[in-house]
């Protein structure tokens, strides 16, 4: 074999590596937030009150640039059961003295771990956080933690 | 006699405050759309919250930038980045404005009516008036709302210089938002 085969066999594989890499990058799948290591757990009311209390600190710490945000396992007491307009369910779990609670949205593959939960209910959900509780000037009201992708952990 | 009136004005007085009461909305849907000839972006958000005051007219919405689902994991990251939404530094995009024409829309009969909406948009930390359109739907008392507009993303200092997203992501994406009361 020449050196120029040589050299042309390694730049081929060099070029199929780099375009196996550029498809792997693009096709990459969402991130398994169930499969993922929890980051925090929390009782619904402290992480409303660690909200409540300095949000840029808690955004600081729970938010990622690219939205690969903490994972989080809350527990805390069922206020309200809902369904949203992608047909997910939505647990609020808020403690009745509490100024806000956490919004938590199952999806299409955890919807029916929810079907025995009842309003009253205290349970642990594990999803990624999208936004944190504040006080809103403009809606007048406090506004829920959202947690995303959920599933339950302890019922 | 005159107990069956007082309960009676009590009744019409209570309905009354009733409608006038602010709706609050936590079942929303806000998708953006993007075509370019290289390929359709879209984005859904199910998790936004809106307030409509049937007295005043004021309307709401919060919405959480990193509740926006899109269909390739990379397309979301880089809308979350810093370059793109920089959604850490501002985690919510807001809309607060006015129907004008509030004294047009019936409240308490059911109907549809085109609602004229002037305010403020604010996304990426940048605020800009903004004046669209919206139909509100009034069934059996519950308030609906849809509105499909434009949001051009250099407006906002949303912009790609270089690069594939400059050619894959549309100057002007479509916004449509939905709302139950």
């Amino acid at each position: 074999m020449t050196t120029k085969k040589k050299i042309l066999i390694v730049l081929a594989i060099g070029v199929l590596i780099a375009i196996s890499i550029a498809l792997f990058m693009f096709f990459k799948p969402a991130r398994d937030i169930q499969a993922t290591e929890t980051d925090y757990s929390y009782n619904a009311s402290d992480l409303v009150n660690e909200y409540l209390t300095d949000a840029h600190k808690a955004n600081n710490k729970f938010l990622d640039e690219e939205g690969n945000s903490k994972v989080l396992e809350i527990t805390g007491i069922v206020k309200n059961i809902t369904k949203d307009f992608n047909n997910q369910k939505v647990i609020l779990l808020k403690n009745t003295k509490d100024k806000a609670g956490v919004n938590a949205t199952f999806t299409s593959a955890t919807n029916a771990h929810t079907n025995s939960v009842k309003i009253g209910d205290k349970i642990t959900v594990k999803g990624v956080i999208r936004s944190g509780a504040s006080y809103d000037e403009d809606l007048e009201m406090y506004e829920n933690v959202i947690l995303d992708k959920c599933d339950i952990v302890i019922q | 006699m005159k107990k069956v009136i007082l309960s009676m004005l009590a009744i019409v007085f209570l309905s009354l405050t009733t409608f006038a009461q602010k709706q609050v909305s936590s079942k929303t849907h806000i998708k953006f759309f993007s075509t370019t000839p290289a390929e359709n972006i879209e984005a859904n958000n199910y998790a936004s919250v809106s307030t409509l005051d049937p007295a005043s007219g004021d309307i709401v919405f919060s919405v959480p930038m990193q509740s926006f689902e899109f269909e390739k994991a990379l397309m979301q990251e880089h809308f979350n980045s810093k370059k793109f939404l920089n959604t850490k530094a501002n985690p919510k995009a807001k809309l607060t404005g006015k129907i004008e024409n509030i004294t047009a829309i019936n409240f308490v009969e059911d109907g549809t009516y085109t609602a004229d909406i002037a305010g403020d948009l604010t996304i990426n930390g940048v605020t800009k008036p903004i004046s669209e359109k919206a139909t509100i739907s009034i069934q059996n008392g519950k308030v609906s709302l849809n509105s499909i507009f434009n949001v051009t993303l250099v407006d906002y200092e949303v912009a790609f210089k270089k690069g594939k997203p400059s050619t894959n992501i549309a100057k002007t994406v479509e916004v449509t938002v939905n709302a139950e009361y």
